[in-house]
């Protein structure tokens, strides 16, 4: 039973909020209620009742506070904002107005005066951190926010949870130990035309929704900008690439660029070691992840 | 015999590795059945131990003369009820495993005979497979055939069962939701999958099906529920919501069996002997101890130099 195309929702002047490709629409109910379940789950299993996480005023930190609050009353949810000095101010405004929204806990850590004396302390090169790359300072500024969501796990008493969206994690635009580390992820399965069409069923701001999605590092700067592609057309291919296990001369049939595929295909592969836990060199006669395997949540593995 | 089966479904939530916790559950809901008039309850696979066991397989596993698996049936006086766990035999061979309770007894084992190991699946790595496919007499007054989640994925076990005198077929699962595409009957990919093969398999087998699937989450995956009861013409009798733990009760009438039978007697027209035959010969083929006549050009040849 086929229930036909399914269009993205409009906005408040009736123009529609982002694009989505039809084969991407997802039934948003069952996943609220999967979401919802998988939530509670990670949290009960694990011996705790709250959650953490950072919120950055972009569209995936904002959905998944929407549903941790759905899932387990915003009472039990802390948002801690972690500006840089070169975020945009447009951000932490955005997240403030979800945090008012929610009605949740949340605080704001500003992290430029732990990542910049990094840059040029004993032994460390570049200083204050203008001078070093992007990347160093990219890296390092999202490893700090993770120090803090997971001191602030402590403080708090709950878990931290995931942000990470399906197409930033399959081309690698995440950084490992950084915005990356969770206790779970929530939304790790929906590709980012997902995240939207999740995020709009379930009212996160309007204004939220619509701007370019961005790491925030310098000004100006967004995703597809960077990258050189738009979000639809990159979903699209890594849907039928990987979901639907169409071969490189299958979707190039299908009308994707030669060159964008095979780029695509080598950012995938490129980034195989960010989704995975480090290897175990194989010594005893067993070992974790090998020949050792036990479902994460046991009896017994849950915070006493 | 009874014209009229009143069927709980028990679609629970089970916490892996947790027995104990479980076979209290199950106590609890075999109670409610009863008090609720059921003649049969059943619960889904491996609703004694959780899903996604890996190594605890071995450390919930449970031998058929297991006094906790005495003292549940023992609670099936005037009941029937279908339970699920790690099966461990006497050569320590490990199974997926639901067994028919009825009146105190173990009436009848089934062992899970399709393994799936591929995709999000690695049950082989930790099971074995069952030999035996047998439908089995029953208070109910009609014959039960009990299958488990994959099993059901092969066509010879409906019809085999069916054949072998099952007028009810169970299926006990263990099904993980997944598949969210919108355009899905039900907005996910598993319950449009297996509803097309309850269906199916009700109206060729002209039996009722009973389908039970677990909720809850273990690890990543979350069960989707949506246990059903189709009747022998393919009609659904009652779905149960996707999901949603619960005890839900439904009535079957047996006359619908004999009338669906008698109606389109596929049963009686079908040729057990003839699929006998050309399966012996498949399988002789494929062993490469007969010759393949129907072998495409360029075929490997098999083990016996044939083609």
């Amino acid at each position: 039973m086929n229930r036909g195309p399914i269009l993205a929702p409009a906005g408040a002047d009736g123009s529609p909020l982002f694009e989505l490709p039809e084969e991407l629409a997802i039934d948003t109910d069952i996943a609220r209620r999967v979401i919802g379940e998988f939530i509670r789950a990670q949290l009960h299993q694990a011996g705790f009742e709250r959650a953490v996480l950072g919120l950055s005023g972009g569209i995936d930190s904002a959905l998944v506070a929407y549903l941790v609050a759905e899932a387990i009353g915003s009472e039990r949810l802390h948002c801690v904002l972690l500006p840089y000095r070169a975020s945009s101010p447009a951000s932490r405004q955005d997240a403030e107005v979800v945090v008012a929204a929610l009605g949740c806990s949340s605080e704001l850590v500003d992290v430029t005066p732990m990542v910049d004396p990094f840059f040029g302390a004993p032994g460390v090169t570049g200083s204050g951190g203008d001078d070093v790359s992007a990347l160093r300072r990219g890296n390092f500024t999202a490893r700090m926010r993770m120090a803090v969501l997971y001191d602030r796990s402590v403080t708090w008493g709950g878990l931290v949870v995931g942000t990470g969206n399906k197409t930033e994690s399959l081309i690698g635009y995440t950084t490992l130990f950084g915005d990356s580390a969770c206790a779970f992820n929530p939304i790790g399965d929906l590709y980012k035309s997902q995240v939207r069409q999740l995020a709009a069923a379930i009212g996160v701001p309007e204004a939220v929704i619509r701007k370019a999605p961005s790491a925030d590092l310098w000004p100006g700067q967004t995703d597809e900008g960077e990258a050189g592609f738009s979000y639809p057309e990159l979903d699209r291919l890594l849907f039928w690439r990987i979901d639907k296990r169409r071969s490189i001369d299958e979707v190039v049939a299908m009308g994707f660029d030669p060159g964008f595929v095979a780029r695509v295909d080598r950012m995938v592969a490129g980034a195989e070691f960010k989704r995975q836990v480090p290897p175990i060199a194989k010594l005893g006669p067993r070992t974790a992840g090998v020949d050792y395997l036990y479902p994460r949540r046991r009896p017994g593995s849950a915070r006493g | 015999m009874v014209d009229s089966l009143r069927i709980a479904l028990a679609q629970i939530a089970p916490t892996i590795g947790a027995l104990d916790d479980n076979l209290a559950r199950h106590h609890e809901l075999i109670g409610a059945a009863r008090d609720q008039g059921a003649d049969l309850v059943v619960f889904p696979e491996l609703g004694l131990t959780g899903y996604q066991l890996q190594d605890l397989s071995s450390e919930v596993a449970i031998r058929l003369d297991d006094p906790r698996l005495a003292a549940l049936a023992a609670a099936t006086r005037d009941l029937s009820a279908v339970v699920s766990f790690v099966e461990e035999a006497a050569d320590h061979r490990l199974f997926i495993a639901a067994a028919l309770l009825e009146d105190g007894e173990v009436r009848h084992v089934h062992r899970k005979l399709f393994l799936p190991t591929y995709g999000m699946f690695d049950e082989r790595r930790f099971f074995a497979a069952g030999d035996r496919l047998r439908a089995t007499p029953s208070r109910l007054g009609v014959g039960v055939g009990i299958g488990i989640c994959e099993d059901f994925w092969h066509l010879p076990v409906a019809e085999l069962l069916a054949l072998d005198g099952a007028q009810i077929l169970i299926n006990v699962s263990s099904s993980p939701g997944r598949d969210l595409a919108a355009t899905h009957e039900v907005g996910l990919g598993t319950a449009t999958s297996w509803r097309t093969i309850m269906r199916a398999y009700a109206q060729l087998t002209t039996s009722f099906v009973i389908f039970v699937n677990r909720v809850g989450i273990d690890e990543s995956i979350a069960f989707w529920g949506g246990s059903e009861v189709i009747a022998p013409n393919g009609e659904t009798v009652f779905s149960a919501p996707l999901f949603d733990e619960g005890l839900f009760l439904t009535e079957i009438a047996l006359a619908d069996v004999r009338r669906e039978r008698i109606a389109l007697p596929l049963l009686r027209d079908e040729r057990p002997e003839l699929l006998a035959r050309e399966l012996a010969r498949v399988i002789a083929e494929r062993a490469g101890s007969a010759l393949n006549l129907n072998a495409e050009p360029g075929a490997a040849e098999g083990p016996g130099g044939l083609p």
